[in-house]
C-alpha cells in the first residue's frame, strides 16, 4: 500500500506557532441574567475575554430571565455593566462585536413551555451567528429554580454540537439535596458536560499554590506531619450580608463558604501530587483529601453571629438588625474548626480554618506554620524572637507570597526579629490578573473541567458540613457572640488556645 | 543634581542608597522586584525610541535595566553612569514596587568592551535579556561581548538596512543564545493566516507580500522551509504587513492586533526557550548553514 501524501498528514506550518487555546463556536445561554451575578461578574468576564480575542468569532449570549426587556434594554443594561465592573478599559468596539450577539429572552421556567421562547432563540442564533449547535448554559439562578431549568433544557438537547452546563454554587443545601441535584442533572448530561463552579479555583493564587508545591523542590520535601506544625486557613470579609438575607438565612457561613471554597482550599493545600494537570488527575488527588478528613466533632467547631460594631469607623448594625432577617435568627455568620487529614503525611496535624463576615478585615490566606527550630543556639532576649517559620499564601488581597523567617537585628547581641520575605503577584507580573470567571468560563468553552469540582467532591464536601451542622440543631446559640470588627467569638480562640497555639495575628 | 557616576562601586552605592531611601519611617517598605535583568544597546539615534518603548515596560517586567549608550566617538575613555528607582504602585498592591534603571554611557574605547561594566551589576540567578537596537555590530567585541552575557538576544530585524544579510551573520549566533526577532513576532498573525489555508498551500511556489522587507523576507523564508520547497517573493514594500497572498489566494488573520512597540518587547521578554521554527528559518539564509 502506498503511503498517503504529506497533504493529509499533519500541517508543517503549524509547527511553531503559538499554541493559542481557542474556543470552538458557542451560543452562552445565562440563566438569571438580570441579576448581580451576571452583571457584576459574568459579563465583563466575557467582555475581557473579547478584549484579549479569547473568545470564538461564531459567539453569542442568549441572556434569560424572567425581567421583561427587549435585546437592546439587555444591551445596554450590560453596557454599563461593563463600564462600571470590568476591568479593562470599555473600547467601544469590542463592545459593539460582543453585544451584537447578546439576545434577550424573559420568561418562567415555572410555566409550561417557558424553555420554548430559549430554545427558539438559541435556534435562531445558530443561524445568524454561526454557533454551530453547541451550548454553554450558565445557571446563575437560585438553587431553588435549578432543577427546573436543567429538566426543561435537558429535554431540548441539540442532537448537533456539545452541550456544557455551569452550575453556581451552593449545588445543593446538604448531602442529600446536593446527591438529588446530581441525580437530576445526570438524567439529562453527562458528568463531562457538568462543570460546577467554585470561582475560588480560578484566581490564580489558589492555582499558584499547585505550582508553588509541586514545581519547587523546596517545599515538598518539608510539606508533611515532620516539618508543619499546623495550617491555619482563613476567609475574612469585612462586609455584611449586601441584601442578601433571604440566601444567607438558609446558608449561612458553613454552606456560603466553608462547604466549597474552605473545604476546596484545604484538599488543594493537602493533597498529594497529580500524576499530570488534567481534571480528573487533579480532582481525584483532592477528593483523596476529603475522604480522609476526620469527621470533626462538636467541641472541633465554633460558630459566631456577629452583634452591632465597628468597620473602618463606621458603626455597622448587628446581623439581627440586617433587613430581611429575623429579629431572633440563629443563621451563624462565622465559623471555625479544627480539622483533620487522615492519611500518612497530615495524621495529627491540624488543619484550623476560619471564616466569617465583618471581621476586621478582607482577606483569604493559606498559613503554614513550621515547627520550632528544635534547639537555637542563641540567648532568647525579646517576645518576637524564635517565632517558627511560616509559608504564607495570600488568595485575596496582595496576591502572593510571603515566608516569615528569623533574622538578626543589625548591631550588637544577637536580637532576633522576625522578617517576611515577600512575592507579590501585582509586584511580579503584569497588572491585572484575570479575573476568575474570566479563566473558568474560557476554560468551560474550551471543555476543560480541571478547575470545577466533581460530583463526588461536592458530595464528600457536604458529607463533611453535615457532620459539622448536626449537633447544631440540638443546642441553641447564645447569638450574637462577636462584635462586627472583632476577630469573631472568643470560643474560637479557645479553639486554638487549647492545643497551646493562637490564630495568626493580622 | 550630584555628578555622573563614573565607576561599578560608586554605582552600586548608588543603588543601596536609593534602597535605603526607598522606605519611610513607620510606612510599608517599597518592594523591589526584579524577575530579569534587561540590558539595552541603545546608540544615538535610537534614544528616543527606546525611552519610549520602555517607558511602561517596568511596569509589565520589574527588572534591572541597564541602558547602554555607546558614544565611541567620544575623545575620553570614561563611563557615566545615572541610577534611578523607578516605583509605582500595582493593581492589587499595596506597596510601590520600585525596579532599578541604570543609565550608563560608554565613551571612547569603553564602547568596545561594554561586558566587564555590566557583568557585575547583573541580578544573580535571574535571566539576562539583551536588547541591541538598530544595526547589529556582527563581528564587532561590544555585540560578541554581550551575547555570551546575556542569555536571550533581542533584535528587531525591520531595523536593519539589509535584513537578509543580517540572517546570515544571526544565524552564525544561534549555537550561542536564544533570539528573538520583533520583526519575526509580528508576522504570526499572517503565519497563523497562511497555516490555515493547508492543504490549498501545500504545492504554493509564490508569497506575495505587501510589508517591510524584513516580514516579506521571514515569510517567505519560513513558507520555503515549512513545505520543503522553492517559494519566490513577490515584494510589495510597505510601512507594514498589509497583504499576504500565496499563489493567489490571499491570507487573511484570523485576528486584529495593533500593538505598540512597548507590547512587541514585552511579548519578547516572556519567552525563554528557543523558537526552533524561527532558527530554521534564519538559518536558510546562510549557504552554509541551511
Amino acid at each position: 500500500m502506498t503511503q498517503a501524501p504529506a497533504v493529509s498528514q499533519e500541517n508543517p506550518l503549524l509547527e511553531g506557532l503559538r499554541k493559542r487555546r481557542t474556543a470552538e463556536p458557542c451560543a452562552l445561554t445565562i440563566f438569571g441574567a438580570s441579576g448581580d451575578l451576571t452583571q457584576r461578574k459574568l459579563i465583563p468576564a466575557l467582555y475581557s475575554l473579547a478584549f484579549r480575542n479569547l473568545l470564538p468569532p461564531n459567539f453569542g449570549v442568549v441572556g434569560v430571565a424572567r425581567t421583561p426587556m427587549t435585546d437592546d434594554e439587555f444591551r445596554e443594561k450590560m453596557r454599563d455593566a461593563v463600564v462600571a465592573h470590568a476591568r479593562d478599559e470599555f473600547r467601544p468596539e469590542v463592545w459593539d462585536e460582543l453585544a451584537e450577539g447578546f439576545r434577550y429572552v424573559a420568561t418562567d421556567f415555572g410555566q409550561e413551555g417557558g424553555e420554548q421562547h430559549v430554545v427558539e432563540c438559541l435556534h435562531a442564533l445558530d443561524r445568524d451567528r454561526g454557533t454551530a449547535g453547541n451550548r454553554l448554559d450558565y445557571l446563575a439562578v437560585p438553587p431553588a429554580a435549578i432543577e427546573a431549568i436543567v429538566v426543561a433544557m435537558g429535554k431540548h438537547r441539540t442532537s448537533e454540537g456539545w452541550t456544557r452546563l455551569i452550575v453556581e454554587k451552593p449545588f445543593g443545601h446538604d448531602l442529600e439535596s446536593a446527591r438529588h441535584l446530581n441525580e437530576v442533572i445526570r438524567t439529562y448530561f453527562d458528568e463531562s458536560e457538568i462543570f460546577r463552579i467554585d470561582h475560588y479555583l480560578g484566581k490564580e493564587t489558589v492555582q499558584n499554590m499547585l505550582v508553588l508545591r509541586f514545581a519547587n523542590g523546596i517545599f515538598e520535601p518539608i510539606w508533611n506531619r515532620q516539618f508543619v506544625d499546623h495550617v491555619q486557613i482563613t476567609v475574612a470579609e469585612s462586609l455584611g450580608i449586601e441584601g442578601r438575607a433571604e440566601f444567607y438565612e438558609q446558608a449561612g457561613a458553613v454552606r456560603d463558604i466553608v462547604q466549597n471554597h474552605l473545604l476546596q482550599l484545604v484538599a488543594l493545600t493537602a493533597m498529594e501530587p497529580p500524576i499530570d494537570f488534567s481534571a480528573d488527575s487533579v480532582r481525584n488527588e483532592k477528593v483523596k483529601v476529603l475522604k480522609a478528613m476526620h469527621t470533626p466533632g462538636p467541641k472541633h467547631v465554633v460558630r459566631g453571629q456577629y452583634g452591632p460594631g465597628y468597620i473602618e469607623g463606621e458603626e455597622v448594625p448587628g446581623y439581627r438588625e440586617e433587613p430581611g432577617v429575623a429579629p431572633d435568627s440563629l443563621t451563624e455568620t462565622y465559623v471555625a474548626a479544627k480539622l483533620f487529614v487522615d492519611n500518612w503525611r497530615w495524621a495529627d496535624t491540624p488543619f484550623y480554618i476560619r471564616t466569617g463576615k465583618r471581621l476586621p478585615k478582607r482577606e483569604t490566606t493559606i498559613a503554614i506554620q513550621f515547627k520550632r527550630a528544635p534547639h537555637p543556639p542563641f540567648e532568647i532576649d525579646s517576645e518576637d524572637s524564635l517565632r517558627p517559620n511560616v509559608l504564607l499564601v495570600h488568595v485575596q488581597p496582595d496576591e502572593g507570597v510571603s515566608l516569615a523567617v528569623g533574622a538578626k537585628v543589625p548591631g550588637q547581641g544577637m536580637t532576633i526579629r522576625t522578617v517576611h520575605m515577600d512575592f507579590l503577584y501585582g509586584g511580579a507580573f503584569r497588572t491585572g490578573l484575570p479575573e476568575a470567571y474570566e479563566r473558568l468560563i474560557l476554560d468551560c468553552l474550551l471543555g476543560d473541567a480541571t478547575l470545577f469540582t466533581r460530583a463526588d467532591e461536592v458530595e464528600e464536601q457536604w458529607a463533611i458540613v453535615d457532620a459539622m451542622v448536626a449537633p447544631w440543631k440540638r443546642d441553641r446559640p447564645n447569638f450574637p457572640n462577636y462584635a462586627a470588627g472583632t476577630w469573631g467569638p472568643a470560643t474560637a480562640a479557645e479553639l486554638l488556645a487549647r492545643d497551646g497555639r493562637e490564630w495568626r495575628a493580622h | 543634581m550630584a555628578g555622573a557616576l563614573s565607576t561599578i562601586r560608586e554605582i552600586e552605592r548608588e543603588l543601596g542608597r536609593l534602597r535605603d531611601e526607598a522606605g519611610e519611617p513607620g510606612a510599608h517598605p517599597k518592594l523591589r522586584t526584579s524577575v530579569m535583568t534587561l540590558m539595552a544597546w541603545v546608540p544615538e539615534r535610537w534614544v528616543d525610541a527606546a525611552s519610549e518603548t520602555l517607558s511602561g515596560l517596568a511596569e509589565r517586567h520589574p527588572s534591572r535595566t541597564i541602558l547602554l549608550f555607546p558614544l565611541p566617538r567620544e575623545d575620553r575613555d570614561a563611563l557615566e553612569a545615572e541610577v534611578d528607582l523607578r516605583c509605582f504602585l500595582r493593581g492589587g498592591v499595596e506597596r510601590e514596587v520600585c525596579s532599578e534603571v541604570i543609565s550608563i554611557r560608554l565613551c571612547g574605547r569603553r564602547a568596545a568592551v561594554p561586558a566587564s561594566v555590566v557583568e557585575p551589576l547583573l541580578v544573580p540567578d535571574l535571566p539576562v535579556f539583551l536588547r541591541w537596537r538598530g544595526e547589529c555590530a556582527w563581528g564587532a567585541t561590544e555585540l560578541e561581548e554581550l551575547v555570551d552575557v546575556a542569555q536571550r538576544l533581542v533584535v528587531d530585524s525591520s531595523e536593519w538596512s539589509d535584513p537578509e544579510s543580517g540572517y546570515e551573520r544571526l544565524a552564525e549566533l544561534l549555537e550561542r543564545v536564544a533570539v528573538s526577532d520583533i520583526a519575526w513576532a509580528r508576522t504570526e498573525r499572517w503565519r497563523e493566516a497562511i497555516a490555515s489555508l493547508w492543504p490549498g498551500v501545500a504545492d504554493a511556489s509564490t508569497l506575495r507580500v505587501a510589508g517591510p522587507q524584513a516580514e516579506a523576507a521571514l515569510l517567505t523564508r519560513w513558507l520555503s522551509v515549512r513545505l520543503g520547497r522553492a517559494v519566490k517573493l513577490d515584494h510589495e514594500p510597505a510601512g507594514e504587513i498589509e497583504l499576504v497572498a500565496v499563489d493567489g489566494s490571499e491570507a487573511v488573520p484570523a485576528r486584529y492586533e495593533r500593538l505598540s512597540a512597548s507590547d512587541l518587547l514585552s511579548a519578547q521578554l516572556e519567552i525563554f526557550g528557543r523558537d526552533h521554527v524561527y532558527e530554521e528559518t534564519v538559518r536558510s539564509f546562510s549557504p552554509v548553514l541551511s
